[in-house]
């Protein structure tokens, strides 16, 4: 038994040191000489497991290709979207380059950056990339080139906070575009798109606003200049107030997308922005002031028009007047040659009776006097 | 073994040696599975140490063979590792799974030791860089893998008495 078992050691390490043998000349071939016997084990026995291998190799190629495939996919649909970011955010730079160039003085530009709480539904403040030192001061209006935005609440050295038009503490005066209603705009008390609304309160019930009436800042109360951008009316609120108004707001602005703003210094608030969102509002102001000229010589004309008729009317009673009283043997009084200008001119004289002047009766005299038949000695 | 045990075995080591040439490319790992070290193992405990190291030598040849790395030094390692495995059959048959997994971790480690020697031929940092990184890691890998192939394939391997 101990006999077999010691066999069968010797039988072990005699086949392991076989192997190993066999497998160091393996090693130690040279290449043209262990080639033919790899390529005989590829060929014969190995076959299939080389099959294997190769369709599993093409599986995994086939796989990596369509991965890349998607990823160059997916990265140009990334660049699309950038592209399209960028296409926007150009539009937006040109947008406040503009407003810029139209403003010319009293503002710093600064980038905005959005910050709401995970608690909040809407974004109602933003962090702005400039500060005091830049010129930024509180209440400093922010704005942009669709209209406003809202106004600067702490001044840092190097950034502000401002809130936008969405805070719950957000107020501004503000008239219509004709400057026909005033009133004051709150942010509007909703959820949703609605919590991006805004409400004119305080418009005098006698003024009505048509739904696409634009509403700017009036400048009263000193923190926004007059003429800014702030929506356009949508409809009219009901509320138990009776003497005044609320209306709907859609604002100019979509804080969103709001991305670089302009803040107004304090000089330019004094100073007002002149003609730079107010386009709407002088325009209609200049197309009132046409409207009245136009109302005013139509109604110069007009008067103009019915005095000269009723001069000559006039003229033509008086005419046929005199021929009558001429036919009747009367005498007539010759108009005096300034009479129709005078009532044309509106100086209405009280009608004069005719007169019988002296030398008239007298050159009716003249003309029956004898010496007009006296013939002369000669 | 009886000769149902010697085919339930030739069976789900062959079953381990396709995976090797089918899965193994797939995954394509950096620290990949070795479904042959598993098979070898699994074979070896089953056989005498001479059998498990010609048993080694054959499945070395085979993977020598296929692969591009230096003829022989596969069939050199598996030879050694086989034999080695048939000659602690003892412990490896212990039923133990975390235990059968060190021993997979052990054997890929110095099957690997073997053929990057052999095969380099020379000491570099790149050879120690994947002696003590990237061949622990695949041995870790194919210990896990062997435990999981050993628990899934163990009905098949198990001896009816009934």
């Amino acid at each position: 038994m101990a006999t077999a078992a010691r066999y069968g050691s010797r039988v072990d390490a005699g086949l392991l040191v076989g192997c190993v043998v066999l497998s160091l000349i393996a090693v130690v071939l040279k290449d043209e000489d262990r080639e033919p016997v790899a390529s005989a084990l590829r060929r014969s026995i190995v076959a299939p497991l080389v099959s294997l291998q190769r369709g599993a190799e093409r599986w995994r190629s086939a796989w990596v290709t369509s991965e890349q495939r998607q990823l160059a996919a997916d990265s140009i649909a990334i660049r699309g979207i950038k592209e399209q970011a960028l296409l926007v955010e150009n539009e937006q730079l040109r947008k406040v380059v503009g407003l810029g160039s139209r403003l010319e003085w009293g503002f710093v530009p600064a980038e905005a950056v959005h910050s709401a709480a995970p608690s909040e539904d809407v974004v109602t403040n933003m962090t702005l990339t400039a500060g005091s030192l830049a010129g930024v001061q509180r209440y400093n209006p922010v704005v942009a080139p669709e209209g406003l935005v809202g106004v600067v609440q702490t001044a840092d050295p190097t950034m502000s906070v401002a809130i936008l038009y969405t805070s719950p503490d957000f107020r501004a005066s503000a008239m219509s575009a004709d400057a026909t209603a005033f009133g004051i705009v709150y942010p509007h008390t909703g959820r949703g798109s609605a919590a991006y609304m805004l409400e004119l309160r305080g418009v005098p019930t006698r003024v009505q606003l048509k739904p696409g009436t634009q509403i700017f800042t009036s400048g009263l109360g000193g923190t926004f200049p007059r003429g800014i951008t702030i929506g356009t009316v949508v409809s009219e609120l009901k509320t138990t107030e009776p003497w005044t108004r609320t209306y709907l707001l859609r604002p100019a602005v979509s804080p969103s997308h709001v991305t670089t703003v302009l803040v107004l210094t304090a000089q330019r608030v004094t100073q007002g922005t002149g003609n730079v969102w107010g386009a709407a509002v002088n325009a209609d102001s200049a197309t009132r002031r046409i409207a009245a000229a136009n109302d005013s010589i139509a109604r110069q004309a007009a008067l103009i028009e019915a005095q000269a008729r009723r001069a000559v009317l006039d003229s033509v009673r008086r005419a046929t007047i005199d021929s009558v009283r001429r036919s009747l043997g009367a005498v007539v009084t010759p108009e005096a040659p300034d009479s129709a200008a005078g009532r044309a001119a509106g100086v209405l004289s009280t009608p004069r009776m005719p007169v019988q002047r002296r030398d008239t009766t007298r050159a009716r005299r003249d003309s029956i006097r004898p010496d007009t038949t006296r013939k002369s000695p000669t | 073994m009886n000769w149902t045990g010697a085919v339930r075995t030739m069976l789900v080591c062959a079953i381990l040696i396709v995976l090797h040439y089918t899965l193994r490319p797939l995954l394509a790992w950096r620290a990949s599975i070795d479904f042959l070290i598993v098979a070898l193992l699994l074979g070896s405990v089953r056989l005498r140490p001479g059998a498990a190291a010609v048993y080694g030598f054959l499945l070395g040849l085979v993977a020598d063979s296929i692969a591009v790395s230096p003829f022989g030094a596969a069939a050199l390692a598996m030879s050694i590792v086989g034999f080695g495995a048939s000659w602690l059959k003892a412990v490896f048959f212990a039923d133990n799974l975390a235990l059968n997994g060190f021993f997979l971790f052990l054997a890929k480690w110095i099957f690997d030791l073997i053929f990057l020697i052999v095969g380099h031929r020379a000491i570099d940092p790149e050879l120690a860089m994947q002696i003590f990184v990237w061949s622990p890691l695949a041995a870790a890998v194919t210990a896990v893998a062997g435990v999981l192939a050993l628990s899934v394939l163990k009905p098949l391997m198990e001896v009816r008495t009934t």
